[in-house]
C-alpha cells in the first residue's frame, strides 16, 4: 500500500485533527465551534459524535493516547478537557467537558498534551503560553503562564520527551525552548543538552531564521536533543544546542506551517505548498530529500482522486463523467469538459491536497521510526501518507499546474 | 453580619495562643485554610522563625490561605517590634469558588483574630517578600 489514503471529510476547511491511541477514532474541527468525532468503519470515516461547548472557533485539538482525554482550545479564550464516561440514563458513552480557565484575554491558538499526559500547554494570542495541570486538592485545572520574553502571539508548541521542556514558535519571529516545570506535577528532570536546574519560565534557548519571519511550527526530535522549526521565510531550521550549529534549509517554495519528526534524522514538513516534503540529515548537515506526494502518478484516469477512500479505477462511481459532475457539485466549477487526461478542470492542483495543509501528525510506527503520517488541510481532506514513499522533487516547483 | 464560613472554637484558641506566645526571634506564622465542603476554617500548619521568602515557598500556589504573621519588624531607628499582620494569600490561579468563599470570610477572620493590618498578596510567591511587607508596615 504505497499510495496515500485520501478521505474527503468535508467541504469546509479542517482546522485541526487528532487521532486516538489506536487510530480508530478521529477528532476534527471543521472550522466551527464543535468537535466532530469520526470513527473508522471499514475504509471510510463516519461521523459518530459532535462535542459542543465552545462559543467560538476551535483552533486546536489534541488527543492523549493513554489517558484517552481530548483537550480543545478555542478563540473563546478557554480550553476544555473532555473525558469519556458512561451516561447513567442511556448507557451510551458520552464525552463530558471540564472547563479550564486559561486566564488570558486573547484567543488560544494551539494545544498539546505533555508526554506523560498530566499537563498540557496552550499557545495563546495573549503573548503567553498557559501550562495547565490538574490540582486534585481543589478538583480544578490550574494554569500558569510562560510570559517573558514572548512579544507576540504564540503559534505552536511542542513538548520535549522529558515532560518539562517546551518549544514554542511565535509571531515575534523566534523559536524558544522554555522550562515548564510544575512543582507538584514533575519530578526533577535529569540534565539534558538544554540545561539543568530549570525553574519554571527559564528560557533555555532562543532561535530565529536568517531572514526572520513568523515561526509557524516547532518540533523536538524523538530523543529531544534536536529542535526543528519552520518559519515564514520559507525555511526549515534545525538546531543542535550542544554543537553550536543551526542548519537552515532555504526553499523556493511557499512557507511550511506544520512539521513532524519521523525519525531522529528525518522529518516531514507541509504547508502552503500543499504537499508533504521530507528532509533528512544529522549533526553534520541537513538537506531536502523529496516529496511524499507522487504527483506524477497517473492522473489520466480522471476519477481516481475522488471522494471517499482508497479505491481506484474500477467501478461505475469512478468514471470520468461521474467525476466531472461531482466536481461541478462540490466546487461549482466547470462544465463537463472533455476528458483531457489531466484529471479534471484547470483549477485542480496536481497534488493530492487541493489547498494548504494545516496539520501533520505521526500516524503509525514508533516515535523514532514513524511509518505513516496523517495530514489535514484547508481543502477538507484527510490524507494518510507512507513516509518511505519519497519521490524526488523535480523541476515542477510543487503545486504549480503544468499548463 | 452574615457568616459564610464558621470558625470553630479550637481555631480561636489556637489563634489566641499564637498571639500571646513568647518568641525569641524571627517571624512566626500560622496558616489557616477554608474547607469548602464543610464550610469551616481549619488550621493547616504553624511555622516558627521563618523568613517571608521561605513562607512563600511553603504556601500552595493554587489555593487561597489566611496567614497570621507575627513579623519581626526592624524600624529605621533600630527598634525591633513584632506586629501581628494578616496576609491574604490569594493566588490568581486558585479555583474560582474557593477564592470567592475565601474573600467573603476574611473580614470575619480578621475580627476573630483581632488583627489591625491586612496585607494582600495576590500574585503568588513573588509578592511575599521582606521588602513588600516592610513597605506596608513602615
Amino acid at each position: 500500500m504505497s499510495g496515500p489514503e485520501v478521505h474527503s471529510l468535508s467541504p469546509s476547511p479542517i482546522t485541526s485533527h487528532a487521532f486516538n491511541g489506536d487510530r480508530s477514532l478521529l477528532a476534527v474541527s471543521l472550522n466551527s465551534n464543535d468537535v466532530t468525532i469520526y470513527s473508522r468503519q471499514g475504509k471510510e470515516w463516519e461521523v459518530t459524535d459532535t462535542l459542543s461547548e465552545h462559543d467560538k472557533l476551535i483552533t486546536s485539538i489534541d488527543w492523549a493516547p493513554n489517558s484517552n482525554r481530548i483537550v480543545t482550545a478555542s478563540q473563546d479564550r478557554n480550553a476544555y478537557v473532555w473525558q469519556e464516561s458512561q451516561d447513567t440514563l442511556t448507557g451510551k458513552v458520552v464525552w463530558k467537558p471540564t472547563l479550564v480557565l486559561l486566564r488570558v484575554n486573547r484567543a488560544a491558538t494551539f494545544v498539546k498534551w505533555s508526554p506523560n499526559e498530566d499537563k498540557f500547554a496552550v499557545a495563546t494570542g495573549a503573548r503567553a503560553i498557559a501550562i495547565c495541570s490538574y490540582d486534585s486538592e481543589n478538583n480544578w485545572w490550574v494554569s500558569r503562564h510562560l510570559k517573558k520574553p514572548i512579544r507576540s502571539t504564540v503559534l505552536s508548541v511542542d513538548w520535549h520527551p522529558n515532560n518539562v521542556l517546551l518549544a514554542a514558535g511565535s509571531a515575534d519571529m523566534k523559536a524558544r525552548v522554555f522550562s515548564a516545570y510544575i512543582k507538584d506535577v514533575d519530578s526533577r528532570p535529569p540534565p539534558s543538552v538544554w540545561g539543568e536546574r530549570l525553574p519554571f519560565n527559564t528560557v533555555c534557548g532562543e532561535y530565529s531564521s536568517p531572514s526572520g519571519g513568523w515561526v509557524h511550527a516547532v518540533g523536538f526530535s524523538p530523543s529531544g536533543d534536536v529542535l526543528a522549526f519552520a518559519s515564514h521565510d520559507s525555511s526549515i531550521s534545525i538546531v543542535y544546542p550542544g554543537g553550536p550549529a543551526i542548519y537552515t534549509i532555504k526553499l523556493n517554495s511557499l512557507p511550511y506551517v506544520t512539521l513532524a519528526w519521523t525519525a531522529e534524522d528525518s522529518l516531514v514538513a507541509a504547508g502552503h505548498d500543499c504537499q508533504p516534503i521530507a528532509f533528512s540529515g544529522s549533526a553534520g548537515g541537513w538537506q531536502l530529500v523529496g516529496t511524499l506526494d507522487d504527483t506524477s502518478s497517473s492522473k489520466s484516469s480522471g476519477g481516481t482522486r475522488g471522494f471517499g477512500g482508497v479505491g481506484s479505477g474500477v467501478g461505475r462511481l469512478n468514471s470520468a463523467a461521474f467525476h466531472t459532475f461531482r466536481q461541478a457539485d462540490s466546487r461549482g466549477s466547470g462544465s463537463p469538459t472533455s476528458a483531457t487526461g489531466s484529471g479534471g478542470t484547470d483549477t485542480e492542483l496536481l497534488t493530492v491536497h487541493q489547498n494548504t495543509i494545516t496539520s501533520i501528525r505521526p500516524f503509525s510506527g514508533s516515535a523514532d521510526r514513524v511509518a505513516q503520517v496523517s495530514t489535514t488541510g484547508v481543502d477538507g481532506r484527510l490524507v494518510i501518507w507512507n513516509v518511505n514513499n519519497v519521490v524526488e522533487l523535480t523541476g515542477k516547483m510543487g503545486a504549480l499546474r503544468v499548463q | 453580619m452574615s457568616h459564610t464560613v464558621d470558625i470553630p472554637q479550637s481555631l480561636k484558641d489556637s489563634l489566641r495562643k499564637f498571639r500571646f506566645a513568647r518568641r525569641n526571634a524571627g517571624s512566626a506564622a500560622i496558616v489557616v485554610r477554608v474547607n469548602k465542603q464543610k464550610l469551616i476554617m481549619e488550621e493547616v500548619e504553624t511555622f516558627d522563625d521563618i523568613s517571608p521568602e521561605d513562607l512563600a515557598d511553603e504556601l500552595p500556589e493554587n489555593s487561597p490561605r489566611y496567614v497570621l504573621l507575627s513579623y519581626e519588624l526592624v524600624h529605621p531607628d533600630g527598634r525591633k517590634s513584632f506586629p501581628l499582620v494578616l496576609v491574604n494569600w490569594a493566588p490568581p490561579s486558585s479555583e474560582m469558588g474557593l477564592l470567592t468563599l475565601h474573600a467573603s470570610a476574611i473580614l470575619d477572620f480578621q475580627t476573630t483574630a483581632d488583627v489591625a493590618k491586612v496585607i494582600d498578596v495576590r500574585d503568588g510567591p513573588d509578592g511575599l517578600t521582606k521588602q513588600a511587607i516592610d513597605a506596608q508596615l513602615l
